[in-house]
């Protein structure tokens, strides 16, 4: 009888009515369901740049889907891979979808890894506590560009044998010790059969297994560093913005949202641009053809075309993309400085844009020069304008967004004194006015970019038009259009700009009366 | 502020039974897309892309739903212009692959 008297001690799921929830809290009580698992999120953090990560994720989940339904029909025998291929794009239900499917959510997921690196590098995730972090993502990187590498060969189509074993001869150039290693891992004896089999075994087995510890790992890190503060500091932001919100279920429904919109415009490409199945590779077709890699190696076969790094200078040109892999790689422990701010880093900024514009560059005119050797003079002529473009758009788009924005800030501030950022909370105003300087600032970059390339375009199609190529001229027009179209879009963007600060207006006034501030 | 018409900084004011409207609505449709897609054909290229059209409504019909819910729990109130370019992108999905059937 004392039992029946004595106080409930089970837990929660006594206090509840209904079978249901009696069960639902008894196992709760025993599983721990509703103990938060994941630290919770900021407001500030429901927005898709902080998610880029999570996107190339959910391409990876999808490729694991789709890879586990090829792999019921795939031999990597290279007497049948095309053949089973083959076999998936015409006999098998969807498969051509499928195939699509796999190969664009790869590029997907190679391009949203590529944004997250440079996303990262431009608002400087890198820094103290989360250098490692920074690290594990870059070999994540390397993993995912593994998987472009291994998987691209499968098919054993004319333009994948070629172009791996054009990877694969290049790694002869590398030095010693790894060039030995690297050649046996991905060769082996050197035959066709093993070459296959050990690009299945990577693709679908090691590198998978490699990413997902990879991806635990950073997982792990940042459940104790939590999601990156805005490089304005959260100081500035209204409280709305700075409310902590579960994982469960706001933002796992934020990133429900995000991979549906992601999954259904990869299957709207993939239904506009379907997958079609080059022909079969062998000996004799292949010395007919061009090789050329998949567009996220474009670059780096772009360079090693140049003719300075043709044969003996081929170790030099693999050496310094390997030295542009390792700055970036060691890059926390590179820019030690404190500051995040973008206006703080106008050197590191400036070199981030150059890079992404020349791989750009490269990248597009790698596409249109499919095994042509490029001149010297060219490549200065290119790589330097490019560099030299950006460099000046960087100074100007400082100048203007910043110092007009400086302005603001302080006329929105504190009444024309100079206010101590570190110290004084900025109005609102202030915020919208820099969220709206950082907007433009990258569209800003954005048509500097697509200048540099235009006026690349146009250099190109000069060279050519000088060697006598007849298709030339359309190329000339096409990137001449593209570059009035750039300068149109900078005039609008100056434009509007002013409509805000009014710099440009007083600094004309100011060449009118002579220069007085 | 919130006016007459329920609108506040720009965002429509959304009820609970507003958003399960919404929300009913979009599941009608994704069910009826799911139906669709399912009664295809499987082999032929014009059915792979009917079915992939449709599976697309599916996942908008998914990201809008979230976005309702997400909107509705947090703040109460939404913004039109998601919900009408989420729509409008439906009706295109199902035009395209309507056309791509016959």
């Amino acid at each position: 009888m004392a039992d029946m008297e004595s106080p409930k001690e089970e837990g929660p799921e006594e206090e509840r009515s209904g079978v249901v929830q009696r069960a639902l809290g008894w196992f709760d009580s025993r599983l721990g369901l509703s103990y938060q698992l994941l630290r919770p999120a900021p407001q500030y953090s429901i927005n898709p740049f902080y998610w880029l990560g999570a996107l190339a994720t959910v391409a990876f989940v999808i490729q694991g889907v789709t890879g586990s339904i090829m792999m019921l029909y795939y031999v990597p025998d290279p007497t049948q891979a095309y053949a089973t291929t083959q076999y998936i794009f015409q006999n098998v239900s969807y498969g051509t979808f499928l195939e699509t499917i796999h190969l664009y959510t790869a590029y997907a997921m190679i391009m949203l890894a590529f944004m997250h690196l440079m996303r990262g590098y431009f608002v400087s995730v890198h820094k103290k506590p989360r250098e490692l972090m920074w690290v594990t993502g870059m070999a994540m990187g390397f993993v995912t560009l593994g998987f472009g590498f291994t998987g691209y060969l499968l098919p054993w189509t004319i333009v994948s044998k070629s172009a791996t074993d054009v990877g694969i001869g290049m790694m002869g150039a590398l030095p010693q010790p790894v060039a030995s290693f690297l050649t046996f891992l991905v060769v082996g004896s050197g035959s066709d059969a093993g070459e296959l089999l050990r690009f299945y075994d990577l693709h679908v087995f090691v590198l998978p297994a490699v990413l997902l510890v990879l991806l635990v790992v950073k997982m792990y890190m940042l459940e104790a560093h939590g999601v990156s503060q805005p490089t304005t500091g959260v100081e500035s932001l209204p409280p709305k913005k700075k409310k902590l919100i579960p994982i469960f279920p706001d933002v796992s429904v934020y990133l429900v949202e995000l991979a549906a919109l992601f999954g259904s415009a990869v299957i709207v490409v993939s239904v506009v641009f379907p997958l079609a199945l080059a022909p079969e590779y062998s000996a004799a077709l292949a010395g007919q053809s061009v090789s050329q890699p998949d567009w996220y190696f474009l670059w780096i076969y772009q360079i090693l075309k140049i003719s300075a790094f043709e044969e003996a200078g081929l170790s030099v040109a693999l050496g310094a993309v390997t030295v542009i892999f390792l700055l970036l790689v060691l890059l926390p422990f590179i820019d030690r400085g404190k500051t995040r701010s973008i206006r703080d880093r106008k050197l590191y900024v400036t070199l981030g844009a150059i890079f992404v514009a020349e791989v750009a560059v490269l990248a597009v005119w790698g596409y249109l020069t499919p095994g042509v050797v490029i001149p010297d003079e060219a490549a200065v002529l290119v790589l330097g304008g490019t560099a030299l473009l950006v460099t000046l758009g960087s100074v100007v788009a400082y100048k203007v967004v910043f110092g007009g924005l400086g302005r603001m800030s302080r006329r929105g501030g504190s009444g024309g004194v100079r206010a101590d950022r570190a110290e004084t909370p900025v109005s609102a105003r202030a915020v919208s006015s820099r969220s709206a300087a950082l907007w433009t600032s990258g569209i800003f970059v954005g048509l500097l970019v697509g200048g540099a390339y235009f006026i690349a375009g146009c250099i190109n199609a000069v060279v050519a038009l000088r060697l006598g190529s007849s298709g030339a001229l359309l190329s000339l027009g096409a990137s001449g259009a593209g570059l009035s179209f750039i300068v149109v879009g900078s005039m609008f963007l100056l434009y509007r700009l002013d409509l805000g600060s009014g710099s440009i207006r007083r600094r004309i006034r100011a060449f009118e009366v002579g220069w007085k501030e | 502020m919130t006016d007459e018409s329920g609108v506040s900084d720009g965002k429509t004011v959304v009820t609970e039974r507003m958003s399960l409207r919404i929300v009913s609505l979009l599941l009608l449709v994704a069910a009826v897309s799911v139906f669709v897609l399912w009664s295809v054909n499987p082999v032929g290229s014009g059915s792979e892309s009917t079915f992939a059209l449709f599976l697309a409504v599916d996942m908008v019909c998914v990201a809008m739903i979230s976005y309702v819910e997400r909107a509705v729990s947090h703040e109460g109130r939404m913004a039109r212009a998601p919900l009408i370019a989420g729509c409008v992108f439906i009706l295109l999905l199902v035009f395209a692959g309507i056309y791509l059937t016959n």
